[in-house]
């Protein structure tokens, strides 16, 4: 086979479109991942060269490491709260939006609004808002004899207040997602029911949960993820406090490797929370699989 | 969340030095020297007038214009920043000539061979006079013994008070004699909440932040953060509780505005707008305080009363090996720069306080107090810094455990016996372990 039949070929189109994507995944995603694997077995900061390997020290002191433990605690309660919370909320949401009513593209984009703006921007507005004393949540629950909350500042509502916050900036992504499964219901299916008598709670039950299976299953695995992966809010609004009452896992291994300089042991936490994650996402999936229809 | 992001940046910067590493030879024998340097108070214009930034730039193109066979790049990188950036350089063979760091980063450098140790050009160079730096720098510059750093920056603390909510309540202005009663008294009376007035804002994220504010008042009460060879906690000594207790009076009082996250500006903002009498702060943040009627006045005392000792944040130039060439060039730079005819234009450029004690008797130094009105005191205190935080990569650890323990007693959690016990005890287990 000649050269120029050979570049002519699909295979060296294929490859070449490929290329791009394929080098950046390589070079930003699986070196990373093997690089920190071979830290995760060494005694590192990351500046003193040639770090002594330590075998699975680093594994072996998380077992006794009580941060940690408070950490995994802490990530597990928000995610068990974030999850549901986000997920039907959304659903409800979602019910509602999808009807034929006046200005409603307004509201949708208004749900969608908070998915768009940045973090940062999101969690100067709840600082402002969950201020203890000169907050608007505070002043309105005030007006009806509670309060002051601390919200963030708070041991007992810090972790609390992070969960509502980013339910509130997450709701949106998980509610589009819904639409467009709602878009997917077929209209005959519901009349179909109608017909057989079935009520407005029942079509929802019987027909159109159903139908939504897979987009519940894909919302709940990829918020799992991400829930256990929180980080961007803990720094900017709690920086883990008050008295480590948010330390998340992703917050204490960025701690350690970066602020402390105990890269080899946080490159272990980040290995256990991969497996943690994959594990969780398996069951997720496999449970998914027996209990979701796929209606193809 | 969106916690990729954040990943997707720390891998591009740790593989890109990966990928350009290895081929840092500095000059070639004919052209220039090149160097880099990383420096960041605040962002330079336009996000920010940063007067540091201006300054320097100034300064640095008045060097290279005088040595023509020196270039210097200089890169804005966020001085909280600098450490974290800096693995990744160091990773890749990438490091900067020049780079800003942080006082308290210094025991971590030196892990690094990559780091050039000044020992002896500092001790070789009579003219440099190296004892004209403060004590309180020179330790901050040393670890293990050796020089690490050139002295870029130094502050300390003080109380900074409103004169206007002072005299509303009847209060005496404090004076240099003042003692930590007096201050808990007039933070009780200066608290009103119905006007949602506090006597005191104190930073309550157990970072750094809170821990070195309390750590003045432990050195003060006669207290030690480590003994001498820095292997035991000595800060849950009878001085600690002592240094401790006017915190748990004033939290008692409701009289702290606690601050959860004090990079924020909430203490300082409240303090500008008259809602908090009294705060410990340093020069650099006078200016947040244009609209207050401001006082400074140095730490109150305990029982010594002639023992008003304060903390210094000294920060350090650290030069990073790319050669002998370009480790000259830069140390010609960094030894020009912090001599004391720069020091003093810098100072009267930024207001920061002068690195070196000569500097104030030096004529272009007069006029700074009507400059920056308050300074002074800050300047004058330089003298009541007489101890420096323990150079030791475990410090961060024993920090962090120690922070806990001031938190603890501000939330009214534990007493601060009980507090600084477990604290110490946490940081007995890190220091035994050999580093």
């Amino acid at each position: 086979m000649g050269v120029r039949r050979a570049l002519r070929s699909d295979h060296a189109v294929g490859w070449a479109l490929a290329f791009p994507a394929v080098f950046l995944i390589t070079v930003f995603g699986l070196v990373p991942i093997v690089w920190s694997f071979v830290l995760s077995f060494q005694k590192t900061n990351l500046i003193a060269p040639n770090p002594p390997f330590v075998g699975l020290a680093n594994y072996r002191a998380l077992a006794k490491d009580p941060v940690f433990r408070l950490s995994v605690v802490h990530s597990l309660i928000y995610t068990a709260l974030f999850v549901p919370l986000s997920v039907g909320g959304a659903l409800a949401l979602a019910m509602a939006l999808n009807r034929k009513i006046h200005g409603i593209r307004l509201y949708r984009t208004a749900v969608f609004v908070p998915v768009v703006a940045s973090t940062i921007a999101t969690a100067i507005m709840f600082l402002v808002l969950f201020d203890k004393n000169f907050g608007l949540a505070n002043w309105a629950l005030e007006k009806v004899g509670l309060g002051p909350f601390g919200f963030f500042e708070s041991v007992d509502g810090a972790l609390y207040s992070i969960v509502a916050m980013t339910v509130w900036g997450w709701l949106g992504f998980d509610v589009i997602i819904y639409l467009a499964a709602l878009q997917g219901v077929p209209q005959e299916l519901i009349e179909a029911a109608a017909i057989d008598g079935a009520g407005r709670w029942s079509l929802f039950r019987n027909v159109t949960l159903p139908l939504l299976g897979p987009a519940t299953l894909f919302l709940v695995v990829w918020s799992t993820i991400n829930a256990l992966q929180l980080f961007d809010e803990v720094y900017f609004l709690t920086r883990g406090g008050p008295l480590r009452a948010t330390y998340v896992v992703v917050y204490y291994l960025f701690d350690l490797a970066f602020q402390r300089g105990i890269a080899g042991y946080a490159a272990a936490i980040a290995y256990v929370l991969f497996l943690a994650i994959l594990a969780l996402t398996i069951v997720q999936l496999w449970v998914g699989k027996k209990v979701v229809y796929y209606s193809s | 969340m969106r916690r990729s992001l954040f990943v997707l940046t720390v891998v591009v910067a740790m593989v890109g030095a990966a990928c350009t590493g290895g081929g840092n030879q500095g000059a070639t024998p004919t052209g220039p020297v090149e160097l880099v340097m990383w420096m960041g108070y605040t962002p330079p214009p336009p996000v920010s007038q940063s007067l540091e930034y201006i300054s320097l730039k100034k300064l640095v193109g008045e060097f290279t214009k005088t040595h023509p066979d020196i270039r210097i790049t200089v890169r804005y990188t966020n001085n909280d920043n600098s450490l974290i950036k800096l693995k990744p350089a160091l990773q890749g063979n990438k490091q900067p000539d020049i780079t800003y760091q942080y006082g308290t980063n210094i025991a971590q450098l030196a892990g690094t061979p990559k780091v050039v140790d000044l020992t002896d050009r500092i001790n070789s160079d009579a003219s440099f006079d190296w004892n004209d730096f403060w004590p309180g720098e020179r330790t901050a510059a040393t670890a293990g013994g050796k020089v690490l750093g050139v002295p870029a920056l130094v502050d300390n603390l003080a109380v900074v008070y409103n004169k206007d909510l002072f005299a509303h309540a009847g209060l005496p202005e404090p004076t240099a004699e003042w003692t930590w009663d007096d201050l808990v008294n007039a933070a009780i009376k200066l608290t009103d909440p119905a006007k949602k007035q506090w006597g005191l804002a104190f930073p309550a994220d157990g970072s750094e932040t809170t821990v070195w504010e309390y750590e003045a008042m432990l050195w003060e009460a006669g207290g030690d953060i480590l003994n001498a060879d820095n292997t035991k906690a000595l800060f849950n000594s009878p001085a600690g509780v002592t240094a401790l207790t006017p915190l748990q009076r004033m939290a008692q009082a409701n009289a702290l505005l606690l601050d959860f996250n004090p990079d924020a500006g909430k203490s300082e903002n409240l303090f500008n707008s008259g809602n908090i009498g009294m705060i410990i702060t340093g020069p650099w943040d006078l200016a947040a305080f244009p609209k207050a009627n401001y006082g400074v006045q140095i730490m109150p005392s305990f029982d010594d009363p002639t023992n008003h000792q304060t903390i210094a944040g000294p920060d350090n130039w650290v030069i990073f090996d790319n050669g002998p060439t370009r480790v000259n060039a830069a140390w010609e730079f960094v030894k020009w720069f912090t001599a004391p005819e720069q020091v003093v234009r810098n100072s009267m450029a930024t207001g920061d306080l002068p690195t070196r004690a000569s500097v104030e008797k030096l004529p272009a130094f007069q006029g700074f107090d009507e400059k920056y009105p308050g300074v002074g005191t800050f300047v004058s205190n330089l003298q009541n810094v007489v101890k420096a935080r323990p150079t030791i990569t475990a410090y961060p650890d024993v920090s962090a455990a120690l922070g806990q323990a001031v938190v603890k007693v501000l939330l009214g959690k534990a007493d601060p016996k009980t507090a600084l016990d477990q604290a110490a005890e946490e940081a007995n287990g890190i220091l035994a372990v050999p580093t």
